[in-house]
């Protein structure tokens, strides 16, 4: 299991790095210069080449790609060009809210995903079946941005049972506030997940083990629990990848939902080429996809032994 | 201390596709008030916070070092200048109560408002004027420093602040309007600069505490110190950073916000359809331009930029890219602005003129060429496409490039475009900043507006009315540029959009400046 571990950690590691050297190269050539932004039309050329000196930005590539990896092995992340105050500290007030939104996420995604698939799975090809089925082919092709002002204007507007948008400013208000985006977030990948784990199930269920727990006399829903344990490893590696999509996702939903999260920040700091920012949030992200993937690696070796024996 | 004035970044116009301009300030001498869109009540009641969804979080509070629409707004609030500009568009005096000028129209002596304090209740002085010009006018990264290069020096005399220009310099009370000269207590009432600007000292009606850039939201407080008496009405301002234009428009409808900037146009209609909420177009100081490269032979030769011009049907086009809430374009000053020109000689729409016109040029039979734009405002795209459309009809054909904001903003600037379509604005309520910018092509800072359009003759007049101080005969040589720039097309001032805001009914004494600011000491909630 260790070295399992060991092997997944590296090419983890792998992953990250070349999201850090890929993101860098991308931003410094595509055109855009920060400083323009900064400093607005007036600027003369030398005044923008000054600011850019400032900011080592007239250094060579390489150079500039030393110093950024010099810092951030520092533990640095840089300061942003536009706010003028350290990177750290603005993902840092923002990364409480775009990480509550994956966890809620998540979690409605698990709550909706297993009865859907259970029921699916135990009536297949009957009308619950169907109708499973159904909804996941039109949940797929939804756009989650038009979902989110559809769940808005029904349950904010309409029956004002949330807020239209927003973070609010207790906790209690975070979690009322985060419940539309996250049931928008889930609604993009449970119909993946009940499809997957749906299918599971069945072969699951047709399973030899399973007739003997039958024939031994075992209720239906006392074996629909052993099925489960057997068909949820790949619907686990799923949600993993799952969860790395609802990240991204996160960039459009916090948009729809005035969510000031690390998904905004995103946005408007490559609009800006606030290079310090988008490069520490490109980072931050992949870290947590890899990480996400890693853990979901680990917890299936755990659960089958011939995946970390493999 | 600054003021209030001022606007959207050209950058954040673009991006999001809405009106922008300059500034300025409210409020009459004696006693500043401004009725606002609507007939304010006899009694306006005191407290309430009032919660504004705005699209922009701001980054800085420092005046002198930013030229953004988030930054911009929230300062001003907390800042203020010598003159600001009303929502009519008036220059108004504010922390000075007038001037006096020198015969040789050199020395400016302005007299300081009496009774004015910082909100940390110590008085205003001259020295904090002279600290405050100084910082601005001196700093070399400050977007807007060069608005103050007419100043040669400053300083206090008494209770009296002398400035000194090194040319008679007519625009130079709208100068000192701009929020990037309001006024900050000198050497930052002692504090270090960065810590100054985290938690603020202004005479502005509302102070901030703690401020940290880019949070999600941001309240302001009322100043007790604050000169005006009896204001602000409110108590406290929240503001909301929302970037999504929906999820505005949303939290306005759902009573989460009281205000909201930036309403797209697309949904004027709706609004004023809906009895709760109001919407308020505000002429702003901004023309949307199809500028053309005279470093492209078709664009050096005037026929060719006389055709387009006359190809192109503004009137169509701001109906159809902007639903009916701005107005067509014509002269290159936009109708709020000081010295605006109703009677400019425009070349009207034509087809059959803009043939005629393409034919004496050295391409009868047309051409092809590309337009670049920012790809990502729907207005743009709008535009773009219609532009497409009515220069087919004389024959020349145009390829859209569509790149994001900060490429497109490179591109253009690195001369590297046909055609671009941008907004210009104009930041203070004095049109020589946008007429220097635009025509001269030498000293303006821009090749006139990136055009390269070079005319002696225009350059020259430009810099006749800088140092004109007779209105009428001001008002005459701005005319005589407008005909000018309307008959050599150097580019077609496609629109000139409105800035839109809305809020709910029970807000009052809400109102904006062509240069997009609005002031809140008068605003009250029902």
């Amino acid at each position: 299991m260790l070295r399992y571990a060991r092997r997944r950690l590296l090419s983890a590691a792998v992953v990250v790095l070349a999201v850090t050297v890929a993101t860098f190269l991308m931003l410094h050539v595509e055109p855009g210069d920060p400083a323009r932004a900064v400093l607005g039309e007036h600027a003369t050329p030398g005044e923008v080449q000054a600011l850019r000196h400032q900011w080592g930005l007239d250094a060579s590539l390489g150079s500039q790609f030393r110093r950024y990896v010099g810092d951030l092995v520092r533990g640095d992340l840089g300061q942003s060009y536009l706010a003028q105050t350290s990177t750290t500290s603005l993902i840092r007030a923002r990364i409480s809210v775009t990480a509550s939104l994956v966890g809620m996420a998540t979690l409605f995604s698990i709550l909706i995903t297993l009865p859907l698939a259970a029921l699916a799975a135990v009536r297949q090809d009957r009308l619950p079946d169907h109708a499973v089925r159904a909804l996941s082919v039109a949940g797929l092709g939804l756009p989650a941005f038009w979902f989110g002002i559809v769940l808005i204007e029904i349950f904010a507007l309409r029956l004002h049972l949330f807020p239209v948008g927003g973070w609010g400013d207790s906790f209690g208000a975070h979690i009322q506030g985060l419940i539309l985006p996250a049931l928008t977030a889930s609604f993009a990948i449970a119909p993946i997940l009940v499809r997957s784990l749906r299918v599971g199930m069945i072969e699951v269920l047709d399973a030899d083990f399973v007739a003997t727990l039958r024939a031994k006399g075992l209720g239906e829903f006392r074996v629909l629990g052993h099925v489960s344990r057997n068909a949820v490893l790949p619907a686990l590696s799923l949600l993993g990848i799952n969860i790395a999509y609802l990240i991204g996702s996160t960039v459009v939903i916090e948009r729809v939902f005035g969510l000031a999260g690390l998904g905004s920040l995103l946005l408007s700091s490559i609009s800006e080429r606030d290079f310090p920012v988008v490069q520490a949030l490109t980072l931050i992200l992949a870290t947590g996809v890899v990480l996400i993937n890693l853990l979901t690696d680990l917890l299936a070796a755990r659960l089958d032994p011939r995946i970390r024996l493999g | 201390m600054i003021d209030e004035e001022r606007t959207l970044t050209r950058q954040e116009l673009l991006r999001y596709g809405a009106a922008g301009a300059v500034v300025v300030a409210v409020g009459a001498v004696p006693r500043p008030s401004f009725a606002g869109n609507r007939v304010l009540a006899a009694n306006p009641k005191t407290g309430g916070t009032l919660r504004f969804a705005r699209s922009i979080a701001p980054t800085t509070l420092d005046p002198a070092n930013t030229i953004i629409a988030g930054d911009i707004y929230t300062l001003d609030k907390v800042f203020e200048p010598l003159y600001i500009t009303s929502p009519s568009g008036k220059l108004t005096p504010w922390l000075a109560t007038g001037y006096t000028l020198s015969k040789d129209r050199k020395t400016y002596t302005f007299a300081l408002r009496p009774g004015v304090k910082f909100s940390d209740g110590k008085p205003l002085g001259a020295a904090d004027v002279v600290f405050s010009l100084d910082r601005s006018r001196t700093n070399k990264k400050g977007p807007l420093s060069f608005l103050d290069f007419a100043i040669k020096s400053t300083k206090a005399s008494g209770e009296k602040v002398v400035v000194q220009v090194s040319q008679p310099w007519a625009p130079l009370l709208s100068d000192v309007s701009a929020f990037s000269n309001a006024i900050i207590p000198a050497n930052y009432g002692g504090a270090a600069e960065k810590a100054f600007f985290a938690d603020p000292i202004g005479t502005g009606p509302f102070t901030v505490s703690g401020f940290k850039p880019n949070a999600p939201s941001l309240t302001l407080k009322r100043n007790p110190s604050y000169w005006q008496k009896g204001k602000p009405y409110l108590d406290a301002v929240t503001f909301l950073f929302v970037d999504d234009d929906n999820q505005r428009l949303l939290q306005l409808r759902g009573g989460q916000a009281d205000a909201i900037d930036l309403v797209p146009p697309s949904q004027v209609a709706s609004l004023k359809a809906n009895s709760d909420v109001h919407a308020l177009l505000s002429s702003s100081w901004q023309v949307d331009l199809l500028v053309l490269n005279e470093k492209d032979p078709h664009f050096a030769d005037r026929n060719v930029r006389r055709a387009i011009m006359q190809a192109i049907d503004t009137k169509a086009l701001a109906h159809a890219a902007t639903f009916g809430t701005a107005k067509p374009g014509g002269s290159f000053f936009p109708p709020s602005l000081q010295y605006y020109s109703a009677k400019t000689k425009v070349l009207p729409h034509s087809l059959a003129a803009a043939k005629a016109d393409l034919g004496k040029s050295k391409y009868p039979n047309g051409f092809s060429t590309e337009l670049l734009i920012d790809g990502g405002v729907q207005k743009w795209r709008t535009f773009a496409q219609i532009i497409q459309n009515q220069l087919k009809a004389i024959g020349i054909t145009v390829k859209i490039r569509a790149l994001d904001h900060a490429a497109f903003e490179e591109a253009f600037q690195k001369f590297d475009y046909k055609m671009f379509i941008d907004y210009a604005i104009n930041d203070i309520s004095d049109p020589d900043e946008m007429a220097s910018f635009e025509l001269d092509y030498k000293n303006g800072g821009s090749s006139s507006y990136w055009s390269s359009y070079n005319s002696p003759a225009v350059t020259k007049l430009v810099r006749q009315a800088q140092s004109e101080f007779n209105p009428a005969k001001r008002a005459k040589l701005y005319a005589r540029i407008q005909n000018a720039v309307a008959q050599d097309a150097p580019f077609v001032p496609l629109d000139y959009p409105p800035y839109i805001n809305a809020y709910s009914t029970k807000v009052n004494g809400f109102a904006v400046n062509p240069g997009g600011a609005y002031r809140l000491e008068n605003v009250w909630l029902a």
